[in-house]
């Protein structure tokens, strides 16, 4: 079992850091390209989610990341300061709108509960905590349907 | 991400190649109006090299292609398969936008 962890400011650059993170961890573990991509995309939407609406200061705060690879999975636990936000409850997109109506509010969240094969949300002394698991291997209904 | 613009008549096919995420939208996004800026523009945007794309970037197709709707330009995407494919799918893009299967085809289509 491996153990990266990185602290990243709230900000564009600090998403990229961990989007590269995940490029040198899935090379050094030589891991599946389609597991390594679907967690790129969940930390895309979870992390640009924190740096959008988490806090309203203006003032820079700390997300820890914490990427750990096991034998079957590939699991992510992403840590915040801001106000208490479970992704779980947010509510499925409405996929089947025309284009002139379509809206992309609750994309992201939709696409990080069909990526990954689970996802934990717990809010421990006022701070968010958020974990993803992909597994290496077998499917999600996501990989199955892209499959067919 | 990289971006290479080339000119097949007065048809623009732009190539984006590595990864369209919240970092790399906004260019992307930037690009995309430029080139769908005018009436009767016609674009092919291939997807073929790019690695995913997560929902900043499904933000800028679909508001690209509701500007190109209302405009009355053409925009047709081509390159979109595997991973790629599976992310349209679960965002149920695969019905909404125009989609060619290849480069040729779309410009084609675009014509």
């Amino acid at each position: 079992m491996t153990t990266v962890e990185q602290t990243i400011s709230n900000d564009a650059e600090g998403v990229e850091q961990i989007a590269l993170l995940m490029d040198e961890l899935g090379a050094a573990h030589q891991l599946p390209a389609g597991a390594v991509t679907d967690m790129q995309v969940a930390l895309d939407e979870v992390l640009t989610n924190i740096v959008n609406y988490a806090h309203s200061d203006g003032r820079p705060h700390d997300i820890r990341v914490r990427l750990t690879v096991t034998a079957d999975a590939l699991e992510t636990e992403i840590e915040d300061d801001g106000r208490p936000f479970d992704p779980l409850s947010i509510p499925p997109p409405d996929l089947g709108a025309p284009l002139r109506e379509r809206a992309v509010g609750g994309l992201g969240i939709h696409f990080v509960k069909r990526l990954m094969n689970e996802v934990r949300y717990t809010l421990v002394d006022d701070r968010n905590h958020l974990v993803l698991r992909k597994l290496l291997t077998g499917q999600t209904e996501a990989d199955a349907r892209g499959s067919s | 991400m990289d971006l290479r613009e080339e000119a097949v008549g007065d048809i623009t096919v732009l190539e984006v190649k590595g990864r369209i995420d919240s970092g790399t939208a906004p260019v992307l996004g930037e690009k995309l109006t430029a080139l769908l800026g005018a009436p009767g523009r016609r674009l092919v945007l291939d997807l073929r090299q790019i690695d995913y794309i997560s929902s900043a970037g499904f933000r800028i197709l679909l508001l690209s292609a509701k500007r190109a709707d209302e405009a009355g330009n053409r925009f047709v995407l081509c390159g979109i398969s595997g991973k790629v494919r599976q992310l349209f799918d679960l965002g149920g893009f695969l019905d909404l936008f125009a989609i060619s299967s290849s480069r040729e085809e779309g410009i084609a289509a675009v014509q």
